[in-house]
């Protein structure tokens, strides 16, 4: 059913002594919204420009729909980027901007204006044939850059950061909108982002990547509830990750208490990070819970409180709609299927990031 | 409103310092008198004689087509280096920059000597290379690349990758992105560039003075060879021609409308569009078109059919035109005729040998110095046989620097003496000692080079004006210096005009200028000291690497007939030794003119310049300058 049609196969790459992408295997299926997710200088960026042909691997190969088109030069390959700053070409009217690549392909006039048309009110911007890309505001020019993209008809679009100059409002419009245009078309999309919500809502599949290694690939709810690494929990979503051993198949030592879950086959008495989201963690009264702690923080966030705890000498993390002022014992209750467990990192990039002060 | 009113008082001030120096020259342009300080009535008849000029036109052609051509590969060129700089990494980028901008902010002179040198270095591989058009043209391309790269770099920053992916990605080959995309926004930094290129160009004057070969001329360069004889009021009008076409340009490029203006109003879009084309094309394409038609027509003028030819080099304004347009009529020989400033600036040119000259037209002290250095050939007498109009004298006077007689033709001679005004000074005029004299004190004028001015004080001294002895040379100087108080100016070709304009009561000047200048104002009188002076001689020689001497030699026969040498006489008004032609003088005044033509007792008195070597060259220089600096 879910045909492959991008294969990504031991794909390295490195400026100088920089290792950006490092043996990395991927493939995309056809009519998924794949999204690259990781922070700045993951590699997502540049995996993205080697599909779209801005960069040739030092190593491996990809293959679309059963051809072999790593060196094949960007104009020759059947997939239109959109890029992160847009890239209109100001001197054009957007007219002249969307019938860029239909009039290299020699198609008719008629064509050409029935595609313009089509176009724009796909994009929600009909009669704007004749504006310049300076007389559009961010969010209308990046519909525009879609809509010079979708009129070749290609099999696959990538996107670089597409929302990622525009402001709140407009980026979750944008967000639904993409979504929209990805099921009108029936393409596949290949994202690229550093924004785990915007990974979270739009995506199909979600690809976490990390120093040029992939972390893991799942699906939005796969990624979220059941990190595979530390470094994945950190990134997605706020996590308390804590040093924990596994005492025996779903039981598992936090802090010198002993707490139930469901996770099993890490063994006996194995060092293993247990990770517990904020808003998994139920606040009851003092001794009602696995341990006792005093709330040291209090930030109204509008969904919820945003509190952390002092219990055990950690700081808990705790979302909550419920209120507990500064100062207030509480107790600490999770129930065992909200405790994910994690192997150890065994490299680098598989650790969480240091949070920055 | 009182400070608003003084800030436009304040503006108008600035402006009018700014401008004020051009105005001075539009207006001189349409002055019917010659000289500048009197005003004769408006009158445009500068700019009837400018187009009739040929030399100029010629210059003028010659500049623009350099100015043009020069500009046009510069931009190419300099745009694809920019390209191909900007998609270096930074640390290459950087150094690419440097080295680029390094000519740019190099010293024209430098420039300018070491593409001679290198162009003279060619001919160790190209024998026949020889110094010309293209090496003034491939000078300009050398020093326009960095401007033009200058301006297309900031442009090229400015232009995201991402506009040129982003074509490449909708299906364009990198060319055709290149010239879609790329090149309609870069293309105010290329026309920009391209602007920049042929200004720099038309305004370069040193880097083509040292590349340029003979019978070349730029409007720069032609102008500089005039200023010797002071510049024609025809310059005045060609220059406010100049300003006023740069000043159209300007507004031209100022007030072309821009594509999105074009965009926006899109209820006047037809005529906008067409004013568009008529701005973007039609203008640009006239100008060329004008340029390169003009360029053919004048050098299909300047040329005659004759394969012949004979290379002259000489003296500003030290010939009469329609003495060469006769010579060519009458032998079919043309004539490629470059004009030098000093004896000082010729005598490397002929060295370096860049250009073979076939006849140059030295000073009495320098021929000295050519024949020192064995730079000349031996005159075949038996080629011109017009010879015998020449004055014995003459041929005895020039043995002071040619003593065989086997080199040198004198053309032109005349002494160095004392011009005053009668109306200002009401002694008798008979020795140099006026020019000490209190009474005159900022009423004097000098002659600014060294020779000139020691020549003076040394024969004031009673001593020789070549003279080699330590001691007389520190009194000269003592002298000179004691002089400097009372000297209204050290100048060379003002003498005339403040002369004439009765700026001043006394000056230092030469024979043939002082005829000229009594001309103009009857009250002038010329006298040459009874200490003595300087008589000069300016005669034809021929360089060993003549490649024409046969034509060279038919040449100076020509300038030896009586009629064409009183031709030049009449032209040029400095004393000619060809005793023929003065015979043919109408003028009995002028014939018997004591100034133009000194009688002996007079010509015994003075001495001819000798080359004293560098040793006392410098000794000379650095007296002057001890002289000029306190």
């Amino acid at each position: 059913m879910a045909r492959k049609l991008i294969d990504i196969s031991h794909i390295s790459k490195s400026y100088g002594d920089n290792l950006v992408l490092d043996d990395l295997n991927l493939y995309i299926n056809e009519n998924k919204f794949l999204t690259l997710l990781g922070p700045s200088g993951c590699g997502k960026t540049t995996l993205l420009r080697i599909l779209g042909g801005f960069e040739t691997p030092n190593k491996g190969n990809i293959i679309f729909d059963g051809v072999d088109i790593t060196n094949l030069a960007p104009n020759k390959r059947q997939l239109n980027t959109v890029f992160q700053k847009y890239a209109l070409f100001t001197h054009m009217t957007i007219a002249e901007n969307i019938a860029f690549g239909l009039k290299i392909k020699g198609k008719s006039k008629a064509y050409i204006n029935d595609k313009i048309k089509y176009a724009l009110k796909l994009v929600n911007l009909d009669g704007y044939e004749n504006r310049t890309a300076d007389q559009l505001s961010g969010g209308q020019q990046q519909r525009i850059a879609i809509a010079r993209a979708i009129v070749n008809e290609p099999k696959v679009l990538l996107l670089d950061e597409p929302l990622g100059a525009l402001d709140l409002k407009l980026r979750q419009d944008m967000q639904y909108e993409l979504i929209r245009l990805k099921n009108e078309l029936g393409i596949t999309f290949v994202y690229v982002t550093h924004d785990q919500e915007e990974a979270l809502t739009m995506s199909d599949t979600i690809v976490v990547m990390n120093q040029g290694y992939i972390q893991q690939i799942g699906s939005p709810e796969d990624i979220y509830n059941e990190p595979e690494n530390a470094f994945v929990a950190d990134f997605i979503g706020e996590s308390n990750i804590l040093p924990a051993t596994m005492v025996e198949d779903k039981l598992v030592k936090i802090l010198g208490v002993n707490f139930p879950c469901v996770d099993t086959g890490f063994g006996r008495n194995k060092p293993v990070d247990a990770v517990i989201r904020p808003e998994d963690i139920d606040l009851v009264k003092p001794g009602e819970g696995l341990l006792d702690g005093v709330v040291t923080h209090l930030i109204f966030k509008g969904v919820h409180y945003e509190m952390e705890v002092m219990a055990n000498n950690y700081e808990w993390l705790v979302h909550s709609t419920d209120m507990f002022p500064v100062g207030t014992e509480v107790g600490i209750k999770v129930d065992p299927f909200d405790i994910q467990i994690m192997k150890k990192p065994q490299s680098e990039d598989e650790e969480a990031v240091p949070i920055e002060e | 409103m009182i400070k608003s009113t003084l800030q436009k008082i304040y503006l108008g001030f600035i402006l009018l310092l700014l401008y004020a120096p051009i105005i001075t020259l539009i207006v001189l342009s349409f002055n019917s008198s010659k000289t500048r300080s009197k005003w004769g009535g408006f009158s445009g008849k500068w700019y009837t004689a400018l187009f009739q000029n040929e030399d100029i036109m010629n210059a003028l052609y010659t500049t623009l087509t350099i100015a043009l051509v020069s500009a046009l590969v510069a931009t190419l060129i300099g745009t694809m280096a920019a390209i191909g700089i900007q998609a270096l990494n930074a640390k290459f980028r950087t150094v690419m920059m440097t080295v680029t901008n390094i000519p740019m902010l190099n010293a024209d002179i430098v420039t300018g000597i070491s593409l001679m040198l290198l162009f003279i270095a060619c001919r160790a591989f190209f024998p026949k290379f020889s110094l010309g058009f293209a090496t003034v043209l491939l000078s300009h391309i050398t020093f326009n690349i960095p401007y033009v790269i200058l301006s297309v770099m900031p442009k090229l920053k400015q232009t995201s990758k991402y506009t040129y992916e982003a074509a490449l990605d909708l299906g364009a080959s990198p060319l055709y992105a290149f010239f879609k995309v790329v090149f309609p926004d870069i293309f105010p930094g290329v026309s920009s560039g391209f602007l920049l290129a042929f200004t720099m160009s038309l305004d370069d004057f040193v880097i083509t003075h040292f590349t340029k070969g003979a019978g070349v001329d730029t409007l720069s360069t032609k102008i500089y060879s005039e200023v010797r004889k002071g510049i024609k009021p025809e310059m005045y009008a060609l220059s406010t021609l100049l300003f006023v076409s740069v000043l159209f340009l300007l507004i031209l490029v100022n007030t072309a409308p821009q594509d999105n203006v074009v965009k926006k109003k899109k209820e006047v879009g037809k005529f906008k569009k067409a004013a568009n084309i008529v701005f973007r094309r039609v203008i640009p394409a006239i100008m060329v078109i004008v340029v390169v038609a003009g360029g053919f027509f004048y050098s299909s003028l300047g040329k005659t059919n004759a394969s012949e030819q004979v290379v002259v080099y000489n003296w500003g304004e030290y010939i009469d035109p329609e003495v060469i347009d006769m010579f060519e009529e009458e032998t079919g020989i043309s004539v490629i005729y470059e004009e030098f400033e000093t004896n000082e600036s010729m005598y490397p040119k002929v060295q370096a040998g860049a250009v073979a000259y076939d006849l140059v037209c030295p000073s009495d002290y320098m021929i000295q110095r050519m024949i020192e250095n064995n730079l000349l050939d031996e005159i075949n007498f038996d080629n011109v046989p017009n010879i015998k109009n020449i004055g014995e004298e003459y041929f005895k006077q020039s043995k002071s620097f040619d003593p065989e007689n086997k080199y040198s033709i004198p053309y032109c001679w005349g002494t160095v003496g004392i011009l005053y005004n009668k109306t200002m000074v009401d002694e008798e005029v008979d020795s140099w000692s006026i020019l000490w004299d209190e009474k005159y004190a900022d009423q004097i004028l000098m002659q600014n080079s060294v020779r000139d001015a020691f020549a003076v004080a040394l024969k004031y001294s009673g001593y020789s004006l070549n003279s080699k002895d330590l001691d007389e040379l520190e009194e000269a100087k003592e002298l000179l210096m004691e002089q400097k108080p009372l000297v209204q100016a050290y100048v060379v070709d003002q003498v005339r005009d403040k002369m004439i304009n009765n700026e001043a009561a006394v000056g230092v000047i030469y024979s043939g200028e002082a005829i000229y200048t009594q001309s103009q104002n009857s009250d002038l009188v010329y006298v040459v000291p009874k200490e003595g002076s300087n008589v000069w001689i300016d005669s034809w020689v021929i360089p060993k690497n003549a490649q024409n001497k046969e034509n060279a030699e038919e040449f100076l026969n020509f300038l030896c007939r009586a009629d064409i040498a009183k031709k030049n006489f009449d032209y040029i008004t400095y004393s000619t030794p060809n005793t023929a032609a003065r015979d043919l003088i109408e003028d009995e005044e002028l014939r018997n003119s004591t100034t133009a033509f000194p009688d002996a007792s007079i010509l015994n008195r003075c001495e001819t310049f000798q080359y004293l070597g560098t040793k006392f060259d410098d000794i000379y220089n650095e007296l002057w300058r001890e002289i000029k600096s306190k």
